[in-house]
């Protein structure tokens, strides 16, 4: 997977491969980083990179993640995520009114074609992410007016996969 | 003693008071406003009233409401906490009236130590040293030109009421005079009601350090030794220690004995604080004196072992001191930093909001007064302080390093804090070597941003976030869809 990190500021292209149960390589510029990490609260997460050990907590706000580590805050965004959202030409993505993948994840199937008419909770985009398939529905009645992902496309977070023209 | 009291504040200040008043088996009444109405504060309290609407003129300001809800709730005595009402004259006489104990000193003495004319003309008769300059009002242009000539450039204009830094104006040169007089007076008639204004010199590099006092209706006055309060910003105080770094034992005591007879001077009853301005020559002058329990009381509590809450409880019900002046023996040293809800990056502007969570630090020695919890909202409405993170160790240097390690321990989500600024500033050379002075921020950190170190944590952090969502996240998109995806409700799921 491709990110650019927006921290305090400053943005870098990250690559990050999943490699097994809860934990990634990562690169970004010179670096890399070998991490494994568990989830220890809704805020807390404790991180073992390059063998050294951190907690850090986070919380989301509107516009990306602010991390706290050792007393030190950071605003850390998706610069690609308010891209993506500026193409859909809506502010905000959420589950309630927009096919999006709630993570990181690869298009296996597209069940729905432009000019297609859906109901609330037809199936229209099945993603999976490492051994999990799920599948995305319509999340109102209408019609599908474009189709932006094809089956194999690797999908983040707030990417629009199905644009649907509610009914009047 | 006391069988209920009721605390006219809110935030961690009101909490501090609950939790002295819960070991003496006294009962406590709440106030609280319609902001307040699931604050730290309610919840601890044994009772709680409501008083108004969110403006503090209409709540925390209301003296009516406040009275009024004593009354209702039997409460024999009001502790008013600092800020608000707590150096209102107006307030306590009308406990005094009312027959309601105000815990804290006579109005009348209020009333005299808060115009600073009065409180220098009394610390001049009681022989204690004022800053140099007039001891009367004046608005006679040539009378102001001819003190500042004699006392040297620059002067402060200072407005005889108020505080909180309004009707205050420093001149550098006799061409500026009469424009600075004008405005401060013209500041200070708007926000006290009253324009009377005088000079004094102004001190470029001084130290404000302030000592802790205790007197009872007996006539027993001790004092419990200085806090050291030059770190600040925007005109307040975020860091405060003791002992202060500066003073030598003679010094120490030579002003500690001045600040007893500041309060002897005042008839003070209670606990006070008497500040005082020392120069780089360490000469001190009188500055003024807090007739009020202070924020930044908590490190004279860590030094000498002294419940300041406990002892204003006595004092108010009549008990004699239960200390002499020499079995006040203090150990160690203990500093206090005030975690605000502000942005350290944008000039300490407050960031009210909502805390998403909040874990505070622990560990020996290590003290947090706290007024906020996780889920907890920080109105707009009023001083955004959310805890005070006090520490105590054997030396300055254990205490500093104690600080730095609580702060980092330290977890606010959802509000901007400075804590790393904090760090930054307990850990710069300046401030290690004890060289601080009431300029410190301005002349070190004015322009402060958080470094780089750090940030690929923050990087990987996010990554980890991203691809092991939080319940939270997950239950709220389940929730937001009638037609949940598995993704939405298997919960905490792992890749």
């Amino acid at each position: 997977m491709e990110y650019n990190l927006t921290i305090n500021d400053r943005t870098d292209p990250v690559h990050v491969d999943i490699t097994g149960d809860n934990s990634f390589e990562a690169a970004r510029n010179q670096d890399a980083f070998e991490v494994s990490f568990a989830r220890i609260s809704d805020h807390k997460i404790a991180i073992q990179v390059n063998g050294q050990t951190f907690n850090a907590h986070v919380t989301r706000t509107d516009d990306g993640k602010i991390v706290m580590i050792e007393g030190r805050t950071f605003t850390v965004r998706d610069a690609d995520l308010a891209e993506r959202r500026k193409t859909s030409g809506k502010g905000m993505a959420s589950a309630e009114t927009e096919v999006t993948p709630p993570m990181p994840a690869v298009v296996i199937l597209v069940a729905v074609s432009p000019g297609d008419q859906v109901e609330k909770g037809d199936a229209v985009v099945t993603v999976s992410a490492m051994k999990m398939e799920t599948t995305l529905t319509a999340p109102y009645p209408g019609e599908v007016t474009s189709v932006n992902v094809a089956e194999g496309d690797k999908v983040m977070p707030g990417e629009i996969l199905v644009d649907i023209r509610g009914q009047a | 003693m006391f069988k209920k009291i009721l605390v006219a504040n809110r935030g961690e200040i009101a909490l501090r008071v609950i939790s002295t008043c819960r070991e003496m088996g006294i009962k406590t009444v709440a106030v609280y406003s319609d902001a307040d109405v699931h604050a730290a504060h309610v919840l601890a309290a044994d009772q709680a009233v409501r008083i108004g609407p969110p403006e503090p003129s209409l709540s925390y300001l209301n003296l009516d409401a406040i009275i009024e809800a004593a009354k209702a709730t039997n409460a024999q005595a009001i502790h008013p906490g600092y800020g608000f009402l707590s150096e209102n004259p107006e307030f306590a006489n009308r406990c005094e009236q009312e027959k309601l104990v105000f815990i804290g000193p006579p109005s009348r003495v209020i009333q005299e130590m808060g115009d600073k004319i009065t409180a220098r003309q009394i610390m001049v008769r009681g022989g204690v040293p004022v800053t140099p300059g007039l001891t009367s009002t004046t608005s006679d242009p040539a009378t102001l030109l001819r003190e500042a000539e004699a006392l040297g450039y620059p002067v402060l204009i200072k407005a005889t009421a108020g505080g909180g830094g309004k009707g205050i104006r420093r001149v550098d040169a006799p061409a500026d005079m009469v424009e600075a007089w004008e405005a401060a007076s013209r500041e200070a008639l708007n926000a006290f009601g009253n324009g009377d204004i005088y000079i004094e010199k102004f001190f470029t590099r001084a130290k404000h350090i302030e000592f802790q006092i205790l007197a009872d209706t007996f006539g027993n006055t001790i004092h419990l030794f200085e806090r050291e309060c030059s770190v600040q910003r925007r005109h307040q105080k975020i860091v405060e220690e003791t002992p202060s770094p500066a003073l030598t034992p003679e010094l120490r005591q030579e002003m500690g004995n001045a600040a007893v007879a500041a309060a002897k001077a005042a008839d003070y009853v209670n606990a006070g604080t008497v500040e005082f301005l020392v120069d780089e020559t360490n000469n001190f002058y009188f500055l003024e004196m807090n007739t009020r329990l202070q924020v930044e009381h908590p490190v004279t509590e860590m030094t000498t072992g002294i419940d300041l809450v406990r002892q204003q409880l006595e004092i108010a019900a009549g008990n004699p001191l239960e200390y002499t002046q020499k079995e006040i023996v203090p150990r160690g040293h203990s500093i206090e930093c005030r975690i605000y809800a502000e942005d350290p990056e944008k000039d300490f502007f407050p960031c009210p909001g909502r805390i998403d969570f909040l874990e505070e630090p622990k560990g020996p020695g290590i003290r947090n007064d706290c007024g906020v919890y996780s889920g907890a909202e920080v109105p707009v409405e009023y001083d955004p302080i959310l805890s005070k993170l006090v520490v105590h160790a054997e030396s300055r240097e254990l205490a500093i390093a104690k600080m730095v390690k609580a702060l980092k321990e330290y977890v606010i989500l959802g509000v901007r804090t400075p804590t790393d600024f904090l760090m930054d500033l307990l850990r710069s050379e300046p401030f290690v070597q004890g060289e601080v002075f009431t300029n410190f921020i301005d002349q070190h950190f004015s322009d402060w941003h958080p470094g780089d170190a750090g940030d690929a944590m923050a990087m990987l952090a996010f990554i980890a976030d991203e691809l092991a969502p939080p319940k939270s996240a997950t239950a709220q998109a389940a929730a937001n869809d009638t037609v949940a995806t598995p993704f939405q409700t298997l919960g905490n799921w792992k890749l």
